[in-house]
């Protein structure tokens, strides 16, 4: 139970998160605080922190190292933009770009219902589980793990790029969807719309790393764990991981559609390249250099990572990738266990420092 | 006496072309006048050339031809003596074609637009007679090709028989045949149709519908049955070639799928370790394949078509020498933790394309096509056999052939199955695993090289070429069965066959999709893959 990061770091984190939400509700209400930019930059991270989070939670926590979580982040992320354009004509009536690229004038019958937030709320819930409920189920059950589930998931990721490449499925296609007007009856350009939505997507963070916390404190987290270490033997002893094993891939495939919803608003725009394989393989990067297997590491890497990027992708675009690629090594070889090595080294001898034993029991 | 005989002859002889007959001097005065005359007059001046290119004699070609060229070209002057070719260096009487002045109240007969598509057809026929130039012949074919049923009967058919280069000739009959399918006997029509069913594509079918609406396939029972008989037997063909197409580019996908994947096959069997970086070494291969054409291009033009053979070491050597760094740098400290692995390959992958972006930048590079890889031959229907298919086949078979042969008939091949199959107990039994580890690596990743190499003639090469790789040649790799290089042969057939069967249907990316989707399904189904090696199930 002690692999977790101190309670002590734990705290400081999510007083730290927050602080940064009570700063961010601060400048919504009084001409005080953080410009409209920074706020939605402090946003966006945020909505990669959770979902760094979730792939934390089945990688850090469960040994299953997804390459496909930009998948539900995806589908978070398209269902939210059909949900602001269905809206945004309900109140502007401005068709949108696709539409008009396509020659539609109506929208496609699945599209019905979608002005309606809860609705779109529960068909966003509902299409994860049926995703990840399935193929998790088919997977954990004929024992695909390892590297193979990584590189299948990373097909699913692959497919469904592909599929949202195509401009007939009624979901964009190439150019993907933008042209949000409004959030619940507010301009979406508007500062306090802005912060605000920041704000959420904070105080989100804020509410998964605690519940994420709670669940690894229960006797859910040590079985997690447990199955993470020696899954052999706690199947041996008599206890079904399939069960287990599915509930946790299909609740971080949750958290990860939530993560697309609250990004996209942010961004202001989808496209498939949200599926791209490439990002659900940083997504596991940003958790490898955080240090998988700890809250905070998942968090800091995300905030990190994305941060960087930020910065240098207007500064020196040429310089990133290669940046990017050195630290992975850099974290691969010298520090298994991310940043989050760093603190320790201060406080054991370097060497004798204990290498999580979750890879060990792969199969292959 | 005699030799005052041999003597006259000789002069006779030598004086032969400028010495005609009286008939010919009239026909060609007549033909003069008309082009002198007026615009009726010059459409039968037009009309009369063409007919010279079938039937005259082959002086009188020659100076057909000139006459024809020269009133295109504005070159033919008419005034009081007859009429004047006007060249560079002097002018030629038309008719005695000996030189002589023009006088200034010269004329220069000019076309009308009908007048010059006549003048043209001679033109183009008389230069498939006459002209020395394939070059020029086959230009004067595709003219004539339009206005084949207009031409005189036998201008094709002599042509045919004097022509010497056969492409050229293949092209002169299919185009007789079309001008005699529409020709007033419906013998010749049948005749016609037998040769045009011989040789069965889509032109062919849509030649032979075109005379389903023709009066004579009413009126004449004969010529309905043949029409009939030619129409099934151009479909039947047409048919038979599809199929063989289909099998023949489901072959070429399936061996690149090969290539891609038999590098990651020889690795992933091997340790358990997935080299997202592969793409990047196909890539790499590829590139090594361009520095040694301009090195080729540079040094020794001469030898410039052989450099997709002679940058088979180079870019062999060069992929294993830069997979034989990686694994004793980066992935041997990763056996233990292979997701690590994947993170680090990946890492590799992104420094790779960046590294050839800003070195060569993202555009595509431009290969030479050497001869071997140029054109093909159409074997039935449409179903053209061409060699840089071939080439990326027979490539994918002596790479398979060559790795068979080292994993069986080596000992490294041997080392290398021991570790596969038990790691440990080779180990035990005094195999150098870590050493057979690095040779493997260093032997996938040449493969993969060797990939990048058979894909610059067929595909575009550029510092993300790599990307699309991976997924691929993974999904062969474990639908095939790891380890064993059988499983991945089949499983590349299959998926080549599949995706190509597929691909007309419903288009490229959603045959791409529902193959992906087709192999997960697989996998969940039987996760070790077609041919497993037998062992127990961890």
């Amino acid at each position: 139970m002690k692999p977790l990061a101190s309670h002590h770091a734990f705290s400081i984190l999510l007083a730290a998160v927050l602080a940064v939400a009570l700063l961010l509700v601060i400048s919504i209400a009084t001409p005080f605080g953080l410009s409209a930019y920074v706020a939605n930059t402090v946003g966006q991270l945020a909505a990669f922190a959770v979902l760094a989070l979730s792939l934390d939670l089945i990688w850090g926590y469960l040994g299953i190292l997804s390459l496909g979580h930009g998948l539900f982040f995806g589908i978070g992320g398209y269902v939210v933009a059909m949900h602001l354009l269905k809206h945004s004509w309900q109140v502007t009536g401005k068709v949108p770009d696709f539409m008009q690229f396509m020659g539609w004038s109506e929208f496609p019958f699945y599209w019905a219902g979608f002005g309606f937030f809860p609705y779109a709320l529960l068909v966003a819930v509902a299409v994860t589980l049926l995703i990840s409920g399935v193929f998790g189920y088919v997977s954990f059950r004929s024992r695909v793990g390892g590297v193979y589930f990584a590189i299948i998931t990373q097909a699913l990721v692959y497919v469904a790029m592909l599929l949202m490449f195509r401009n007939d499925t009624g979901f964009g296609g190439n150019n993907g969807m933008t042209g949000f007007a409004v959030v619940f009856g507010w301009p979406i350009e508007l500062k306090s719309v802005v912060i605000a939505m920041s704000a959420v997507s904070v105080l989100v963070l804020g509410m998964i790393l605690l519940g994420c916390r709670l669940l690894l404190e229960s006797r859910f987290g040590i079985l997690m764990i447990a199955t993470r270490d020696d899954e052999v033997r706690l199947r041996t002893l008599g206890y079904e991981t399939l069960r287990l094993k599915l509930v946790v891939w299909c609740l971080s495939a949750l958290i990860a559609a939530l993560a697309g919803m609250l990004y996209v608003p942010q961004v202001g725009i989808i496209n498939p390249r949200l599926l791209s394989p490439e990002l659900s393989l940083e997504i596991a990067v940003w958790v490898a250099i955080g240090g998988r297997g700890h809250l905070i590491g998942a968090v800091i890497g995300a905030v990190l990572v994305n941060a960087v990027k930020f910065w240098l992708s207007a500064a020196a675009p040429e310089l990133w990738p290669f940046i990017l690629s050195g630290l992975i090594v850099l974290v691969v070889l010298v520090f298994p266990n991310g940043l989050v090595d760093l603190a320790k080294l201060k406080l054991v001898r370097p060497m004798g420092a204990k290498r999580l034993s979750s890879e060990t029991t792969e199969l292959h | 006496m005699r030799r005052l005989l041999v003597a006259v002859v000789f002069v006779v002889a030598a004086c032969a072309p400028t010495l005609l007959s009286a008939a010919e001097a009239t026909d060609r005065a007549e033909l003069i006048g008309k082009l002198c005359g007026d615009t009726a007059s010059l459409g039968d001046a037009g009309r009369a050339l063409t007919g010279i290119a079938a039937d005259g004699s082959p002086d009188d070609r020659a100076w057909a031809a000139q006459l024809a060229r020269a009133v295109i070209d504005r070159k033919l002057t008419c005034d009081a003596k007859g009429a004047a070719v006007v060249l560079s260096e002097g002018s030629l009487d038309a008719l005695s074609r000996t030189p002589r002045t023009v006088s200034e109240a010269g004329r220069t007969p000019l076309l009308s637009l009908k007048n010059r598509a006549l003048f043209e057809t001679a033109d183009a026929a008389l230069a498939l007679r006459t002209a020395p130039d394939v070059a020029r012949r086959a230009a004067a074919l595709r003219t004539l090709e339009r206005q084949a049923s207009s031409l005189p009967e036998h201008l094709l058919e002599a042509a045919v028989g004097q022509e010497s280069d056969p492409a050229l000739k293949a092209q002169m009959m299919a185009v007789a045949q079309a001008a005699a399918l529409n020709s007033p006997d419906p013998a010749k029509r049948i005749a016609a149709l037998g040769r045009i069913a011989a040789t069965p594509d889509r032109r062919a079918l849509t030649q032979v519908r075109a005379l389903l609406a023709d009066p004579a396939y009413a009126a004449n029972p004969e010529f309905k049955h043949a029409v009939d008989a030619a129409t099934l037997t151009i479909s039947r063909g047409i048919a038979v070639g599809d199929a063989l197409a289909t099998l023949y580019s489901g072959l070429s996908f399936a061996s690149i799928l090969f290539m891609a994947a038999i590098g990651l096959a020889v690795i992933f069997g091997l340790m358990g370790v997935i080299n997202l970086a592969q793409g990047e070494l196909i890539m790499i291969g590829a590139y090594i394949t361009w520095l040694v054409q301009e090195v080729i291009r540079q040094f020794a033009p001469s030898l410039l078509d052989w450099y997709l053979i002679l940058a088979i070491p180079v870019a062999f050597v060069t992929t294993a020498a830069i997979g034989i760094g990686l694994e004793a740098v980066l992935l041997r400290h990763l056996y233990r933790r292979p997701l690590m692995s994947l993170l680090a390959t990946w890492a590799v992958s992104l420094f790779l394309t960046n590294l050839v972006r800003v070195t060569f930048g993202t555009q595509n590079l431009n290969f030479v096509t050497p001869f071997y890889v140029t054109g093909g031959v159409p074997v039935i229907g449409d179903f053209i056999f061409t060699w840089n298919r071939m080439f990326a086949i027979v490539f994918a078979i002596l790479t398979l052939g060559i790795t068979w042969g080292l994993m069986r008939l080596t000992p490294l091949g041997l080392n290398i199955r021991a570790v596969t199959q038990n790691r440990i107990m080779a180990g035990c039994l005094g195999i150098p695993v870590r050493r057979v580890d690095m040779m493997a690596f260093g032997l996938g990743s040449g493969l993969a090289g060797l990939a990048g190499l058979a894909l610059a003639p067929i595909y575009s090469v550029n510092p993300q070429m790599g990307q699309n790789f991976i997924i691929d040649s993974f999904m062969v790799v474990v639908l095939g069965g790891v380890g064993t290089i059988v499983g991945t042969v089949v499983a590349a057939l299959g998926i080549g066959q599949v995706n190509v069967l597929i691909e007309p249907l419903w288009g490229a990316v959603a045959a791409k999709v529902i193959v992906l989707l087709m192999i997960i399904a697989f996998l969940q189904w039987r996760p070790e893959g077609l041919f497993a090696i037998k062992g127990r199930r961890k």
